[in-house]
C-alpha cells in the first residue's frame, strides 16, 4: 500500500521533466530542420554545419586542455585538503566554493582589468621594465579564463573520492615497501579515477559551450561554438541555424560525458556543503 | 611531496581570490577604471542604497532565486521520495532524465526553453508576451530540480528503510513518518541541495538571458546586455556586500554543523539541537516561499501601465550630468505610465528580439533601412497621428523618407554620420586618408570594427567605391573579401564596448556613430572624429515606431509625441549627442553641440553622405552569411 502511494509522489516531477527537458530538445529539432523564411522543411541547416566544425574543434581543443590544466593543478590541491582535519577541511573547502558564489561576469572582467593591454598586470611589468606582454586577446587568455572559472568544479568530485579513500590502503601498500611515489601511481590514483573523471566533465561542459568568456578574454581567432549560437539567436536572426547548432554541442557533449562515465563508474550525488 | 601540495594550494588558493581582491578594491575606488586606482572612498556603498534601479534588479534576482529554491527544495524532495521508491530499472530512467540538465550545457538549456515556450506560447496559444516572471521562473526550478534530487538521492538510499517501517508500527501515518522519520534522516541533502540551487538560480546568466522577455529582467542579465557604459562602482559595491555576507552565512553554516556534529557523537537521541537545526531548516524553506509570494503580489499590485521602451545604449537622456531626465520627466507628466526601457546593440540585434518573438515592446528606434525592412515583414503599427501632435515641429525634410515614404511608420528621432573615431596621440594624422586606415596595417592589433554586417559591408563598399545598397553578389563577395582582409588586424569586433576600449586607449581606431563619438571624445580629450568624405559616408535617421507586439498603443504614442517636443527633443539631445530632426530644438542645444561640425555637419558636407536602403530578405540573409564567414568562422579567402 505504502510504497504504491509513494510511487505517485514522483510522477509530477516526471512530467516535469518530460515538458520541461525532453520535449523542448524536441522542439530544437523541429526549428533545425525548418526554413527560417518559409517555415517548411529543410536540410539545408544541417548541411551548413560543415562550416562550423573547425570551430567546433577549436572549441574541444580549448576546452580539454582546460580541463587538463585544472586536473593538474587542481589534483594535489584536493589531495592536499583530503589529508587536513575535519575543521581545516571544512574550510578550505569553503574558501575553493566561495569565488563562485561572486558573480561570474563580474569575475571575468576583472581578468579583463588584470590581462589587457593597459591593464593591472602591464602597468606592473611596464613599471619594473619588462615592457608590455600581449596577455589578453590570446588562446592562453581563453584557458585561463576557463581554469579560473571551472577550477573549483574539479577541485570539489575529487576532494570528494580522495576523502573517501581508505587510509589502510596505503598504509598496506607502505608496509609492503612501496615507495611514496610508488603507492601514489598504484594505488591512489587508479582509486581516484572516478573523481578525475567527473571533474574533467564539470569542467569540459560548461567550457566548451562558453561564450562569456571567449567574448571578453579572445580576440578575432578565438571565436568558439557558443559565440557562434548566441549570434545565430541574438543578432543574425537565424534561430534555425543556432538550434541545428546547438543540437551538434549537445550530442558532442552527451558523447563526451557518456565516455567518461564509463571510465568514471557510476559515482553520482551531490556534492557536500 | 607534502611541502609541494602545500605551495600549490596556497599558489591555486591566491590564483582564485586575485579577482576577487581586485572587484573588491574596485568597490573602494574613486576612479571609474577598475585597472587605476585613484583613491579610496566609501561613497558608491551609499550611492548603491540610492540606486533603484541596481536595488530593483537585485531585488528581481533574489526573487527569483529564493522562489525556485523553495519550489524546487520542495517539489524535489518529494520527487525525491517517490523515485526511490520505484522499481530500480524505473528509476534509473528517471534519474538520466534528472540528469539531462545536469550534463547538457547551459547554452542548450537555454535555447530550448526559450524555442519551447516562443514555440507554444506564441506558436500555438497565440499569446503575445510568452516570455515572462514564469517562463524564467520555470527554467529556474527546471535547473533547480535536479541539484535537490542529486542530493537527497544518496540520504534516502543510506537511510535505514526499517526506520519507517517502525515509525509506522508505532501508529504514524505514511505523512507523519515523512516529517518524523525521513525528513531528518534526509535533512543534509536537501539543505545541500537547497544552496546549491539558490547560488545556481541567483548567478545565473545563461539559461536566464534566452528565457527572459523584457518585463522582468535579473541583475546578471542586465549586466551582459548593458555594456555602453563601463560597469559603475556601485555595482562592484554591490557585489563585494554579497559576497561578505555569503561568507558569514557559509561560515555560520559550518559552525553549526560542526556543533550539531560534536553534539551527536554524545548523543544519539533526538536532542533539542536538532530540532531547533531542523526547524530552524524548514523556517527557511517556508520564508523563502512566503518572502517570495508576498514580493510577488507585492510588485504585481500596482495599477500603473507599464510602457517598455527598447533603445540604443545611452541614446535617451537620464539626467546623469546635469542632464534632464527624460524618463522621469515623463513619469511625472503622465503618473500612470512607468516607462521599462530596455537595450539593443544594432538594429539586427533588434530584429533578431522582435522576430523571435515572446517578447512585448511598445516603442523602438531602429535606423532607416531597418525600418524599411520591419515594415515590409509587418512588424510595424501605422501611429496614429493625432495623439502625436509634435510631429508638426519635424523638419519638412525627414517627413515622408524613402524608408516610410508616406510616413505611417515612424517619428525621426535623431540623424547622424558614422565615422572613424581615432586617439590624436598615437594616430599620424597623414594616415587620414580615408576608410583605408581601418586596414592600415601600422596599427594592427589597435584597430576596433563594427560588429554588425551592415555598417561593415558599408564602410567595405565606400572603400571599394561599390554602392553601399548594391543587390550585386560579386561586389558583396569582393566586400567580404576585404572584410576578411582586415580581421588580422582587428582587435576586437565590438558594438557598445567600444566605449570603455576606446576611452582607457586599449585600442586607437574604430568606426562608429557620430553621437557616440562625441559622448566618447569628451571621456577622453585625445579621441576625435574624422569623416572619410571624399569616399562617402553613411548618413543615418533612427526613428521612433511601434511594433507590432506592442500592449499600449496609446501611451507608446504619447511617449513619442513627448520625445518630439523641441524642448524635450533639445534637452535630449544634450546628453546622446545626435542631431534633432526638429530645427526648433537646435535652440534649446548646448551652443557647442548645435554648433559643432560633428554633431551637425554643413551642407556640403553632408551631401556626401548616403543612406542605407532596405534590400531584400534574401540579400540581408546572404550579407549576414558572408560576414560571419569572413569575420567570425576564418571561411573566407
Amino acid at each position: 500500500m505504502r510504497k504504491n502511494k509513494s510511487v505517485l509522489l514522483s510522477t509530477p516531477y516526471i512530467l516535469w521533466m518530460l515538458v520541461f527537458t525532453l520535449i523542448p530538445l524536441g522542439v530544437v529539432g523541429y526549428y533545425a530542420l525548418t526554413d527560417p523564411e518559409t517555415g517548411g522543411f529543410t536540410l539545408s541547416n544541417i548541411w551548413e554545419l560543415g562550416k562550423y566544425l573547425p570551430v567546433l574543434g577549436q572549441s574541444v581543443l580549448y576546452s580539454l586542455a582546460s580541463a587538463l590544466i585544472c586536473l593538474i593543478l587542481g589534483y594535489p590541491v584536493a589531495y592536499y585538503i583530503a589529508h587536513r582535519g575535519p575543521i581545516v577541511q571544512k574550510i578550505l573547502y569553503m574558501l575553493v566554493m566561495l569565488p563562485m558564489c561572486m558573480s561570474f561576469l563580474l569575475r571575468t572582467l576583472a581578468w579583463v582589468g588584470l590581462l589587457q593591454d593597459t591593464g593591472i598586470i602591464n602597468s606592473f611589468l611596464q613599471a619594473i621594465g619588462i615592457g608590455k606582454l600581449q596577455l589578453i586577446r590570446t588562446p592562453g587568455a581563453v584557458i585561463l579564463g576557463m581554469v579560473y572559472n571551472y577550477l573549483p568544479y574539479m577541485i570539489l568530485p575529487l576532494y570528494a573520492t580522495l576523502v573517501k579513500l581508505d587510509h589502510r590502503l596505503i598504509e598496506a601498500a607502505e608496509d609492503l615497501g612501496c615507495t611514496p611515489a610508488k603507492t601514489f601511481v598504484k594505488v591512489i590514483l587508479p582509486l581516484s579515477v572516478p573523481g578525475i573523471f567527473s571533474g574533467i566533465t564539470m569542467v569540459f561542459v560548461p567550457a566548451v559551450s562558453t561564450f562569456y568568456i571567449s567574448q571578453k578574454l579572445g580576440g578575432t581567432d578565438t571565436v568558439l561554438i557558443g559565440d557562434l549560437i548566441e549570434r545565430l539567436f541574438k543578432q543574425g536572426d537565424n534561430p534555425n541555424l543556432g538550434a541545428a547548432l546547438s543540437l551538434v554541442l549537445m550530442a558532442l557533449v552527451f558523447v563526451c560525458t557518456g565516455i567518461m562515465s564509463r571510465f568514471g563508474g557510476e559515482e553520482e550525488g551531490g556534492v557536500i556543503v | 611531496m607534502k611541502k609541494t601540495n602545500r605551495i600549490l594550494t596556497i599558489l591555486m588558493f591566491i590564483f582564485l581570490y586575485i579577482p576577487m581582491v581586485v572587484l573588491i578594491v574596485a568597490s573602494f575606488n574613486t576612479g571609474k577604471d577598475i585597472t587605476k586606482f585613484e583613491g579610496f572612498t566609501l561613497h558608491q556603498y551609499a550611492e548603491l542604497f540610492r540606486d533603484e534601479d541596481l536595488l530593483r534588479l537585485l531585488g528581481n534576482s533574489v526573487l527569483i532565486a529564493l522562489l525556485s529554491t523553495g519550489i524546487s527544495v520542495a517539489f524535489g524532495t518529494v520527487a525525491a521520495v517517490g523515485i526511490h521508491s520505484l522499481k530500480p530499472k524505473m528509476r534509473k530512467v528517471v534519474m538520466s532524465l534528472t540528469n539531462i540538465p545536469m550534463t547538457n550545457p547551459d547554452i542548450v538549456t537555454g535555447v530550448s526553453l526559450s524555442l519551447l515556450f516562443v514555440f507554444v506560447g506564441s506558436g500555438l496559444l497565440g499569446q503575445r508576451e510568452s516570455l515572462n516572471f514564469w517562463t524564467l521562473l520555470i527554467a529556474h526550478v527546471t535547473f533547480g530540480l535536479p541539484y535537490v534530487i542529486l542530493n537527497v538521492m544518496p540520504k534516502l538510499q543510506q537511510m535505514d528503510g526499517s526506520l519507517t517501517d517502525a515509525a509506522m508500527d508505532l501508529g504514524c501515518t505514511p505523512v507523519q513518518a515523512f516529517f518524523k522519520v525521513i525528513l531528518y534522516e534526509i535533512l543534509p541533502g536537501i539543505v545541500s541541495g537547497g544552496i546549491m540551487t539558490f547560488t545556481m538560480s541567483l548567478d545565473d546568466f545563461v539559461i536566464s538571458y534566452f528565457v527572459t522577455g523584457s518585463d522582468f529582467v535579473t541583475l546578471p542579465v542586465e549586466i551582459y546586455t548593458y555594456t555602453k557604459k563601463p560597469i559603475q562602482n556601485k555595482v562592484y559595491a554591490m557585489f563585494t556586500l554579497l559576497f561578505l555576507l555569503i561568507f558569514v552565512l557559509m561560515v555560520v553554516m559550518n559552525l553549526l554543523q560542526i556543533r550539531a556534529g560534536r553534539k551527536r557523537e554524545t548523543m544519539r537521541s533526538v536532542s533539542r539541537g536538532r530540532m531547533i537545526f531542523r526547524r530552524v531548516i524548514a523556517g527557511a524553506v517556508a520564508v523563502c516561499l512566503l518572502v517570495g509570494c508576498c514580493a510577488l503580489i507585492f510588485s504585481n499590485k500596482q495599477e500603473k501601465i507599464t510602457l517598455n521602451v527598447k533603445n540604443w545604449g545611452m541614446n535617451m537622456a537620464d539626467g546623469s550630468d546635469g542632464t534632464l531626465d527624460i524618463v522621469k520627466a515623463f513619469e511625472e507628466k503622465y503618473p500612470h505610465i512607468e516607462v521599462n526601457m530596455s537595450y539593443y546593440e544594432s538594429n539586427e540585434a533588434l530584429y533578431s528580439q522582435l522576430n523571435n518573438g515572446g517578447i512585448t515592446v511598445d516603442v523602438i528606434i531602429p535606423s532607416d533601412y531597418m525600418i524599411d525592412r520591419m515594415i515590409q515583414s509587418n512588424m510595424l503599427l501605422e501611429l496614429n497621428f493625432d495623439n502625436i501632435e509634435n510631429f508638426r515641429y519635424v523638419d519638412e525634410q525627414f517627413k515622408n523618407p524613402a524608408y516610410d515614404p508616406e510616413n505611417k511608420y515612424s517619428v525621426p528621432y535623431t540623424w547622424g554620420t558614422l565615422g572613424i573615431l581615432y586617439n590624436t596621440k598615437y594616430v599620424d594624422e597623414a594616415d587620414l586618408t580615408g576608410w583605408e586606415l581601418l586596414w592600415n596595417e601600422k596599427y594592427a592589433g589597435k584597430i576596433l570594427m563594427i560588429d554588425n554586417s551592415r555598417d561593415a559591408f558599408g564602410i567595405a563598399q565606400y572603400l571599394l567605391g561599390y554602392s553601399i545598397n548594391t543587390t550585386d553578389k560579386t561586389e558583396l563577395d569582393a566586400c567580404a573579401q576585404k572584410l576578411a582582409e582586415q580581421k588580422p588586424l582587428v582587435q576586437q569586433y565590438v558594438m557598445d564596448q567600444i566605449y570603455t576600449i576606446m576611452e582607457n586607449e586599449e585600442a586607437w581606431i574604430a568606426p562608429y556613430y557620430a553621437g557616440d563619438c562625441m559622448l566618447m571624445m569628451e571621456e577622453n580629450e585625445d579621441l576625435a572624429f574624422y569623416l572619410p568624405q571624399e569616399q562617402g559616408f553613411n548618413l543615418f535617421t533612427d526613428a521612433m515606431c511601434i511594433p507590432t507586439c506592442c500592449k499600449e498603443k496609446e501611451a507608446a504614442e504619447l511617449f513619442i509625441n513627448f520625445l518630439t517636443d523641441p524642448e524635450i527633443s533639445g534637452a535630449n539631445m544634450d546628453y546622446i549627442c545626435y542631431a534633432s530632426p526638429i530645427s526648433a530644438a537646435r535652440e534649446h542645444m548646448e551652443a557647442y553641440l548645435a554648433e559643432s561640425e560633428i554633431v551637425y555637419p554643413s551642407e556640403d558636407v553632408l551631401e556626401k553622405g548616403t543612406a542605407y536602403a532596405y534590400l531584400s530578405e534574401e540579400i540581408t540573409r546572404y550579407v549576414e552569411g558572408l560576414y560571419q564567414s569572413a569575420t567570425k568562422l576564418n571561411t573566407f579567402g
